[in-house]
């Protein structure tokens, strides 16, 4: 098994991507070639008291970055021998079962369209984030890859999330739900109604059981293994998420140190908060998966740190080792053929 | 010859039955074509037809298939 690592892209990198890798390939026993700047890489690689590259990692030299501000666009046109470049080109050519990345959202998404592709049949690719174990490690599918949606491409999401649930999250029969403003059939625009017509009727096909609509309160107490919605609302339903827990730590934090009653209540419950911070924590479940790519793609948290990159090349593995992709690839005809009968039927 | 080629390219690129594509269609608003649809297109077509690299600035002037299939054939002839 041998991942790609572009080892340049995200804030922390390239010290904490190759510290990752080096924690990942000690852990998992995989291959890791690191793609990026050889010279940086190696300094990251002395930093860390190794005198040479450790079994288990090979480097592949490339000399431009795609940082945050570039435009999509630039991994395809003006930076070619970027590290993200490159990287896909590597795993369009079979060098490596699964990519990650910590680098530009939209640029990965654009070079892994076009240099990598979509399963032949689906519509678009889409984001989609694991939950933390406390949320049941349910999937948000699209959390900001498609802005506008149609109710085949949110079908073919629940089709794909399915998949992923079943087959790298092992969820036997996985029940999906559309995210909406009600749970009642008639909430929504007309793309939700339209959608909840076409999942009820694939549904009874026997893929996925669909559980209805969603509200966004109910996400994270575990009542469905795939959330299915538009990049557009599925974007601000996860920096929501986000910035709620942000807050409500900060809070918790300014109340326990108040004074020193609240300190020491703090002591007292102190063991039970960091079980709970380590539950909640993004870091142990990986990155978001690109999911309707013919080969799979990891898109790690920009802020990734070496623990986030070891776990993103563990939850790698883990797809590549699974049939989560030959399964898409396999029913891409059962599927268009549902989806078509649900649009009669509906 | 080049609209049958282009047909074959188009539906399975947009998940649709070839023989709803006809020299009318609109890539934006009959089949839903974003950016990087165009984009992805544009390679597509560079491989079937082998055209070196479409220019970029032709592109928002090719609105339907009519308009695509004329343009390819312009080159290749």
């Amino acid at each position: 098994m041998k991942i790609i690592v572009d080892a340049m892209s995200g804030d922390n990198a390239p010290f904490e991507i190759v510290k990752g890798a080096v924690m990942a390939v000690t852990d998992s026993g995989a291959d890791i070639i690191l793609v990026g700047k050889g010279e940086e890489i190696l300094r990251c690689i002395e930093k860390l008291g190794m005198k040479n590259i450790p079994k288990g990692i090979e480097i592949a030299h490339t000399s431009e970055i795609i940082t945050m501000e570039d435009d999509p666009s630039a991994v395809i046109k003006e930076k070619k021998d970027s590290s993200m470049t490159v990287a896909l080109n590597m795993l369009s050519d079979g060098r490596g079962e699964a990519l990650v990345s910590a680098g530009n959202t939209g640029a990965l998404l654009t070079g892994s369209t076009l240099i990598v592709k979509r399963i032949r049949g689906i519509r678009r690719a889409a984001l989609s984030p694991v939950l933390p174990e406390d949320f049941g490690n349910s999937i948000i599918i699209d959390v900001g890859a498609n802005t506008e949606c149609t109710s085949e491409y949110l079908v073919q999401f629940a089709y794909m999330g399915a998949s992923y649930a079943r087959n790298v999250l092992d969820k036997g029969n996985p029940k999906i739900a559309l995210l909406n403003i009600g749970t009642e059939e008639t909430k929504g625009q007309p793309l939700h109604r339209e959608t909840f017509k076409l999942l009820k009727e694939a549904s009874s096909g026997g893929m996925f059981d669909f559980i209805g609509n969603m509200e966004g309160r109910d996400i994270l107490y575990n009542k469905a293994d795939v959330i299915v919605c538009d990049g557009f609302s599925g974007n601000i339903l996860l920096k929501t998420i986000e910035g709620t827990a942000l807050y409500m730590a900060e809070e918790l934090k300014g109340i326990f140190t108040k004074n020193i009653w609240s300190k020491l209540a703090a002591g007292i419950v102190k063991k039970d908060i960091l079980k709970l911070k380590k539950r909640l924590d993004y870091t142990e479940v990986g990155g978001s998966v690109l999911i309707g790519i013919s080969k799979p793609v990891i898109k790690a948290h920009g802020s990734s740190d070496a623990n986030a990159i070891k776990n993103a090349i563990g939850q790698a593995i883990k797809i590549a080792r699974s049939r989560f992709v030959e399964e898409i690839v396999e029913s891409i005809d059962n599927i268009k053929a549902m989806v078509e009968n649900s649009e009669k039927n509906s | 010859m080049v609209f049958e080629r282009l047909k074959k390219l188009l539906a399975e690129q947009f998940v649709i039955d070839e023989d709803t594509i006809t020299m009318e269609t609109s890539f934006q608003e009959d089949l839903g074509a974003d950016s990087l649809d165009i984009v992805e297109l544009a390679m597509a077509v560079e491989e079937e037809f082998d055209i070196p690299e479409l220019n970029e600035e032709d592109l928002p002037s090719l609105v339907t298939v009519g308009d695509l299939t004329r343009y390819i054939s312009n080159i290749i002839d």
